[in-house]
């Protein structure tokens, strides 16, 4: 097995690295990927599909994904779907839903009743049973991700369940809060661009 | 798949009063959290009380001395 280590890699650098570790692999094998975010995983997934690799992934811990691919074998998506350990993204069939929270208040209004609302909107999230593949927060809504949040089990709790919690870094300084970031990671306007560009679906409250 | 557990939910006639429940359980560290009033109770929008289930006597008797009056007092699996 060929390992490809794509963390940190940018869109579509862990396809093409994939792509050159299966070419020099010039027969049946296996190659492994490790990437950094879900859409890499999505991306992988979609490529392996479109060349009938079999492929399988599956999520190693928060912003740690492993996605292997088999050449020399019928596509065997569906019966690893069925495997509970295994985590597979088959590609355009799941949504790609992102939550941005740009504040810590829900609406416009009244702040006591926004700061309710908000606190109320992140644990009806967190009871869905469809989640969104990605919570962004930035701006005021950085600081629901930090200690002292109200709101920061339920983020755990999504954490925990499989959604990817990015908080903008620029925030975090503005606020001074850097070191106060209690769930998820830290992130760039890059990477907030490029989640909102890719998703096929934002909810703001 | 979350796991649903017995919880305590307590509503209150207006938002207001639910917020102030808020206010007045973090002052005297009484255990609980204010929720989006579950689907199972009603359909409208409103803020409730949840807490552990163990927690009902004392939240009563801490609600009844500081004169707070709730509407409905349930256990759901939540």
């Amino acid at each position: 097995m060929i390992h490809v280590n794509a963390m940190g890699d940018a869109c579509p650098i862990p396809v093409v690295k994939t792509k050159n570790a299966i070419a020099q692999l010039g027969g049946p094998g296996s190659v492994e990927t490790l990437v950094d975010n879900e859409i890499a995983v999505q991306n992988l997934t979609k490529m392996a599909n479109q060349k009938g690799y079999a492929v399988r992934s599956e999520k190693l811990e928060p912003g740690k994904f492993r996605v292997v691919m088999t050449v020399g074998e019928p596509a065997e998506a569906e019966t690893v779907a069925e495997e509970e350990a295994c985590l597979v993204v088959p590609g355009s069939k799941q949504k790609n839903t992102v939550v941005v929270l740009s504040a810590s208040t829900m609406g416009t209004g009244s702040d006591e009743l926004g700061t309710a609302l908000m606190k109320g909107f992140v644990y009806a999230l967190c009871q869905q049973d469809t989640l969104p593949s990605t919570v962004l927060l930035y701006n005021g809504g950085a600081a629901l991700s930090c200690e002292g949040s109200a709101s920061l089990e339920d983020l755990k709790s999504l954490e925990a369940q499989g959604v990817e919690i990015l908080t903008c870094g620029t925030c975090l300084n503005y606020y001074g809060l850097t070191e106060k970031l209690r769930v998820g990671q830290v992130t760039n306007m890059y990477a907030i661009a490029e989640k909102m560009m890719l998703a096929d679906c934002i909810v703001r409250p | 798949m979350r796991q649903k557990k017995p919880a305590l939910v307590i509503t209150f006639s207006s938002t207001t009063a639910a917020i102030r429940m808020e206010a007045f359980c973090l002052e005297h560290n009484l255990p609980g959290r204010m929720i989006p009033v579950p689907r199972e109770i009603t359909a409208g929008c409103g803020l409730a009380w949840k807490a552990p289930t163990d927690a009902q006597e004392q939240l009563t008797q801490s609600m009844t001395q500081a004169g707070i009056q709730w509407e409905d007092l349930r256990i759901l699996e939540l």
